[in-house]
This record gives C-alpha cells, structure tokens and sequence, in this order.
C-alpha cells in the first residue's frame, strides 16, 4: 500500500487554510465593530 | 368556534377559490404533460431504461410540481393583503397550518394522480396492479412534502427571493422521503408485495408525524408579524 | 476568558496533531491515508455537537425571545456549516486513495452531504432577512426541522445504501480500534471542540457587537 502522504497532507492542508481563514475572518469583524463603536459616540 | 371548523374553513376557502379562479390547477396540469416531454428528451428513446427510472421520474415529477404548487399556499393572502386576517384570527393558529396543508394535499392528490395517469398511457408503465400499495406510499409521501412544505411557503412568503429560497430550503429537508418513496415505489412496481417495503412506509409514517407536529408547533412563530 | 480558550486550543490542536502523526501507528491496511480520520471523524462530531446547539438555540429562542438564544444559533449554524465542509472535504480526499474515487454515495458522505444542504439553506435565510426578530423567529422554525430531520436523513440514507452498495471492508467507517488509533482520536476530538468553543465564544461576541450599533 502506497504511502500516499500528499493527499494526508492536502487534506490537513486545506483544514489548516480553512480554520485559520475562518478564525483572520472574525478577528477583522471583531475589529472592525469595535472601531465602528468608538468613532460612533454611544448615546445613551 | 371550533379548532377543527376554522382548518376546515381554510379548507374549503382554498378549494373554492381554486374551483372559481382554477390558476393552480389548469397550469400544473399543462405542467405535468410538459414534465413528460422533459423526462422522455432526457432520457431518450430507449424505452427499458425510461421503465426502469419510472419510480424516479415520477417523484421528481411530484417534487417539481409540488415546489411550484406548495410555494404558492400563501401568496393569495399575501399580494391580497390578507396576511393581517391570517394573523388576527382568534385561537390557535395551528388551525390555518392544518386547513393550509390539507388543501396542499388535495393539490398535490391531484397532481399525483394526473402524473401516474400519464406516466402509466405514455411510457407504457403498469402502474394499475400495485395501485393500492402505490397509493399508500403516494399518500406518506404526499404528507411528508406537503407538511414542511406548507410551513417553509408561509415563512418564505414574507422573505425576499422566495422563489429562490423555497426550493433550497425544502429539498434537503425532503431527502428521505425521497428515498423512501422512490425506494418503495421501485419495489412495488417490480412486483414486490407491500410487506416487503415495510420499514420504509415506518420511516415514512414516522417522518410525517414528526414534520406535521413540528408544522403545527411552530406555525404561530411563522405567522407573527 | 476567550483569550485563554484560544491558547487552550493551540495546546489541544498541536497534542492532536503529535497525536495522530507521532503517537498512532500506521494503519496495517489503508497505510498512512488513514490518518485523514484524525481531522475527519472530529469535524463530523463537531459538526454535530453544532448543529444540536442551532437547535438548542432555535428551541430557547422560540420559547423565552431573548436574543441571546439566537446569537448562538446563528453562530453555532456558521460554524457548523464549516466543519460540515471540513468533514465532506477530508473524507472525499480520504476516499481517493482508498476506494478510487473523490465522491461515492456511502452512507456518511452522504448524509453528510445533506446535512451540508439543509444548514448552508439556514444561513441563506438568516443573509436574507433584515429583521432581527423575523429573522430569529424564522431561522429558529429551520433550525428545529433541520436538527430534528438528522437522524431520519441517517436511517432513511443508510438503508438506501444498503439497498445500493454493498459493504466495502476498505471504508473510512470501518478502521479496527486499535488503542494508539483510539487515542489519538479522542485527543484531536478533545482539541477540535475547544476550538468549536473558541469559534463560537468569538462569533457571539461578534453578533452581540453588531446588536449594539
């Protein structure tokens, strides 16, 4: 049975882009909303 | 008045309307002999292999119909502003989900009897021999899609690009009836008896009881605001 | 609280990756391929444990119309549909080496496939809806009838396979538990749920941000 480590690799490879892509995505919108609350001033 | 008078009034409201305005049912008729044409173009000339798709054909048939027939329940009493009398009605609201989707079942009956009569003249199907069993796993099925079916059309009647999302929501859901359906129906017309499709017609029986409880919970969340 | 959770899943994602490529020995018949299930078999549970919280969500929701009850909802849902991709991903790539083929109709795929469906369908609804409250009031009803149809799209998919394919003795469901294998599962499930956890803890935060402004 072949080895077969480039489709192991590609598998956790493309899990790796995914989540870490997943994860840069809600940090930017994490961001994003607390500037957005700062510049706006909250009203009480 | 009683909870089963208003889904009965619901009921007949639907059937007269149609019987006066006769929208539904004049297109989906010419729907379905279209859909007869589509399923023999794309199949071709062979005439085994269309026989030995029929139990697919069929349900997709119904699926087709029934996508354009269900996603319409509410659309009268939304473009007709009735929305408001659907929400006002006193008592539970349970009772439109239920007179709603007995109508959707007549609609889909018809449908389905229409289809099995023009599968069964033109593709040269047998489909009159197992007609009792065929009927039961028809009126399983008919439930299983009508009962969601008529809950996604209220919600997706207030949303926009329910045309779209109305199909998307419910295909997936349908899945094992589907299966179910076409799994019996392809056994019964290869002659199977009807014990032989048994836990089928449990997972369909079950399924259906599940979706129509569901419908009749959450039918007054849907119909808020 | 967050921030800790976020290291406490580095540590968990780097053990299950020791794990599964040091600690679990080479599987005798499938060879090094299998160890794709250290990422797959989690994903699916995750996805599961996602889901059962959308419906979770969905019932509070419906039943007290607090906010709070649909923010998990939603986020659960995001997250959900993600390791649901995950799960098709890895256990299509798992099966090309294996059965020769990047797609079959086994019964995980499968129903995993529908799973994959009816929740991309949910946050359809959800992007479409401004309301917030129709847009929880609805995304609940969904979410209830997707979660609940889970174990009928099981059975009604796995007896139609059974109707289809015969069992094959190479299947992603079949590995032996061998107890280097069963270790380094639990741990790469141990570590994907902490980062289920993590995702979810951020993305509520996120949409309770978004309620305030």
């Amino acid at each position: 049975m072949p080895s077969n480590w480039g489709y192991v690799f590609a598998a956790y490879g493309i899990a790796a882009v995914a989540l870490l892509s997943y994860w840069r995505h809600l940090a930017r919108r994490t961001r994003a909303l607390a500037t957005r609350r700062t510049a706006k001033p909250r009203t009480a | 008045m009683t909870y089963a008078r208003r889904a009965w009034i619901i009921l007949w409201k639907d059937l007269l309307i149609e019987r006066r305005a006769k929208e539904h049912a004049n297109a989906l008729l010419f729907f379905c002999v279209l859909l007869l044409f589509l399923f023999q173009f794309a199949l071709g000339p062979d005439r085994d292999r269309l026989a030995a798709a029929v139990p697919g054909l069929l349900w997709l048939g119904f699926i087709l119909a029934g996508l354009l027939g269900l996603g319409r329940s509410f659309l009268g009493e939304r473009e007709n502003d009735c929305w408001e009398g659907l929400r006002l009605t006193p008592g539970d609201k349970s009772a439109i989900y239920l007179g709603k989707l007995a109508g959707n079942c007549v609609l889909m009956t018809a449908v389905e009897i229409i289809l099995v009569v023009l599968f069964g003249v033109f593709y040269d199907v047998d489909l009159w021999t197992p007609a009792a069993p065929l009927a039961l796993v028809l009126a399983l099925g008919t439930i299983g899609l009508a009962a969601v079916g008529t809950l996604f059309a209220a919600m997706t009647t207030q949303v926009r690009a329910r045309e779209l999302l109305f199909p998307v929501l419910l295909l997936p859901v349908q899945v094992p009836v589907l299966l179910a359906t076409v799994s019996a129906t392809q056994a019964l017309l290869l002659g199977q008896p009807l014990a032989d499709v048994a836990h089928w017609l449990k997972l369909l029986a079950g399924a259906d009881l599940v979706y129509v409880t569901i419908g009749l919970l959450t039918f007054e969340f849907v119909l808020e605001g | 609280m967050t921030r800790a959770l976020g290291w406490l899943t580095v540590l968990g994602l780097v053990a299950g990756l020791a794990a599964g490529f040091g600690y679990a020995p080479r599987e005798a018949v499938q060879g090094n391929v299998q160890r794709i299930m250290y990422l797959h078999v989690p994903s699916v549970l995750t996805a599961y444990l996602a889901f059962v919280l959308v419906l979770l969500g969905s019932i509070g929701y419906l039943a007290t119309r607090r906010a709070g009850w649909d923010r998990l909802a939603a986020a659960a849902g995001e997250i959900g549909v993600l390791f649901t991709g995950l799960t098709i991903v890895s256990g299509s790539i798992w099966g090309k080496p294996t059965w020769g083929t990047w797609w079959t109709w086994d019964a995980r795929l499968t129903s995993t496939a529908v799973l994959f469906c009816v929740y991309v369908g949910y946050l359809l609804l959800r992007s479409l809806i401004e309301d917030p409250e129709a847009r929880a009031r609805y995304a609940a009803v969904v979410g209830i009838v997707g979660a609940v149809n889970i174990p009928i799209v099981h059975f009604s998919v796995k007896w139609w396979r059974a109707l289809h394919q015969p069992s094959t003795i190479l299947g992603p469901e079949r590995s032996p538990i061998d107890p280097g294998i069963g270790l380094a599962l639990f741990v790469n499930w141990v570590a994907f749920t902490l980062l289920f956890a993590y995702f979810l803890s951020r993305r509520m935060e996120i949409a309770r941000l978004e309620e305030q402004t």
